[in-house]
């Protein structure tokens, strides 16, 4: 911190000031007031500062089960895109050669491809006139649409993994690009099975990549409203949903802040349980 | 002889493999795009015809145009303010220790890793206490936030490789400090950071939920195709989508060329 300061201290560290002033005033500054807000309560259509936990007890009473509900998809989503970004980094950094470039050319625009883009293409796809359900009456392969592709949590999955995968290909990438292909050979010419060189060697080096992979997921898909709500259906309703409508017709500022903090702490103590059950993953 | 074609099957399934999560990531989009030149409402295979009717509904819904234009102001501010301001970082950050450097660019991306719906409401529950009346302006200054760390990361990478005794030979030369920097820094650095200008246009553009909690009236293309997905299902919206897709894939696809990325 006091080298921070002192570097900080000369005049060509003015040009952080900006950027800084960006971050404090539009970040730093929002979020500890949205954090103040949770003690507060709302009385006549009005907030009222005050002192009170009363928000976060609520939030414990009403909607742990939904809490619970989304950390399971969350993680679920997680760990289907983190496993999905590791196979296809693993793809392009040792098993494709120059085809790989294609692929991960593939996955940078798909990186850009609109967040609402790609919802709404899964329920064109899935939806009960969606593209499948026609395309397979037209076969004739069944006689009636099956409603059963939309509206549930399986296809919540799907479409959030779609949008999260691309972003969650590059840190792994960034990490496998790392290592070097010299010391998987010499563990290979040392007798060790390509699955141990795998084990011993790739899996260690790129432990951190696959975690600010995982992170981000879950992080991204814990917050997420507008995917329950597009083909998720009424049957996987997620926290955000509920703290969405408290800043709209539900006017519960307090409330919805007490449960957004109570999920981003959730979520950071789950992070912290799964970097430590990463760890366990040691160079050898 | 046999180990061959066993190693040639295992390289095939690798790519196979990958194939398979290359058409999972893109097929979805390209059949957005596909049947937003479909003939008929109906999606489904085969398709009946070709039509360029639903781009044509498109121009004639005026508040189509409204959506646009709004969309293009605030990616443009956004991507001129957020480079001006992510540059000058950068330039600070790369002449720092990078036990400084590190640690100072991972606190300015904090905003990207916390879900967007969070830092929406924070916002607009902010801008309303504060007394900043919600309108596009509130828009630019809530993308700032989470456009600059990517500014200042792909900069900062590329200031690293930067040899300062230009800049010294220059201001030795009787160059102003801005002088030098038009002169002789920002050739250096000109492609890195039109690239990241257009990333942070294209980070701009797509951003549905930020915008949503702080714009007052009217709409971006994005907070537009909320509205038309939540009321029909109407092939315009695959229209519009493929033009949104199109605008971020391309800005996307330009700033890689002129950054020369390669992976």
């Amino acid at each position: 911190m006091i080298l921070w300061l002192a570097a900080f201290g000369r005049s060509r560290s003015l040009l952080l000031v900006p950027s800084l002033a960006v971050f404090v005033g539009v970040f730093l500054a929002p979020t500890l007031f949205f954090f103040v807000v949770s003690f507060w309560r709302v009385s006549l259509f009005d907030l009222e500062p005050t002192f009170t936990l009363d928000n976060y007890l609520r939030t414990y009473e009403e909607y742990l089960e939904v809490g619970a509900y989304t950390f399971l998809m969350a993680g679920i989503i997680a760990t289907a895109t983190t496993v999905l970004a590791f196979a296809f980094a693993y793809v392009v950094r040792f098993k494709a050669g120059r085809f790989g470039t294609i692929l991960l050319f593939g996955a940078i625009v798909s990186l850009f491809g609109g967040y609402l883009a790609k919802v709404y293409a899964w329920k064109t796809i899935l939806g009960t006139n969606g593209i499948l359900n026609t395309t397979l009456l037209n076969l004739g392969l069944i006689e009636q649409p099956i409603t059963a592709f939309i509206y549930n949590p399986g296809a919540m999955v799907v479409t959030l993994t779609h949008y999260l995968l691309p972003l969650a290909i590059l840190p792994i990438y960034g990490a496998l690009r790392g290592v070097n292909d010299l010391t998987i050979d010499a563990a290979r010419d040392l007798g060790s099975s390509p699955w141990e060189a795998f084990l011993y060697i790739i899996l260690p080096q790129c432990r951190s990549g696959i975690f600010a992979s995982f992170a981000f997921s879950f992080l991204i898909a814990a917050g997420d409203y507008v995917t329950p709500r597009l083909v998720g259906g009424s049957s996987t309703t997620m926290i955000g949903n509920y703290i969405e409508s408290l800043f709209g017709f539900r006017f519960d500022w307090p409330l919805g802040s007490a449960m957004s903090f109570s999920t981003l702490f959730g979520c950071v103590a789950i992070l912290l349980i799964a970097n430590r059950l990463l760890a366990t993953v040691r160079r050898k | 002889m046999r180990a061959i074609s066993a190693n040639r099957f295992y390289a095939w399934l690798w790519r196979g493999l990958g194939a398979l999560i290359f058409v999972f990531m893109l097929g979805p989009l390209a059949l957005v795009v596909l049947f937003s030149f479909a003939n008929t409402v109906v999606t489904t295979f085969p398709m009946q015809g070709v039509s360029l009717k639903w781009y044509v509904a498109l121009t004639e819904n005026i508040y189509f145009w409204d959506a646009l234009t709004n969309s293009l102001i605030v990616a443009g501010a956004v991507g001129f303010v957020s480079t001006v301001f992510g540059t000058m970082a950068a330039m600070a950050l790369a002449r720092l220790h990078e036990s400084i450097a590190g640690p100072s660019m991972m606190l300015l991306s904090v905003p990207v890793m916390v879900p967007p719906l969070m830092v929406g409401i924070a916002l607009m529950v902010f801008y309303v206490k504060v007394g900043l009346q919600l309108s596009l302006f509130t828009v630019i200054l809530s993308h700032l936030v989470f456009t600059q760390p990517f500014v200042i990361l792909i900069v900062y990478a590329r200031m690293v490789g930067f040899n300062y005794a230009t800049v010294e030979s220059a201001r030795d030369l009787g160059a102003s400090p801005l002088k030098a920097f038009f002169t002789v820094t920002l050739p250096f650095i000109r492609p890195t950071v039109i690239g990241a200008a257009l990333i942070a246009m294209a980070l701009s553009l797509d951003d549905f939920i930020i915008t949503f909690f702080t714009i007052a009236g009217g709409n971006t293309l994005p907070t537009f195709i909320w509205g038309m997905i939540r009321t029909q299902t109407d092939p315009t919206i695959n229209a519009i989508a493929t033009l949104l897709v199109g605008l971020t894939v391309g800005l996307s696809i330009v700033a890689m060329v002129v950054t020369r990325y390669r992976g």
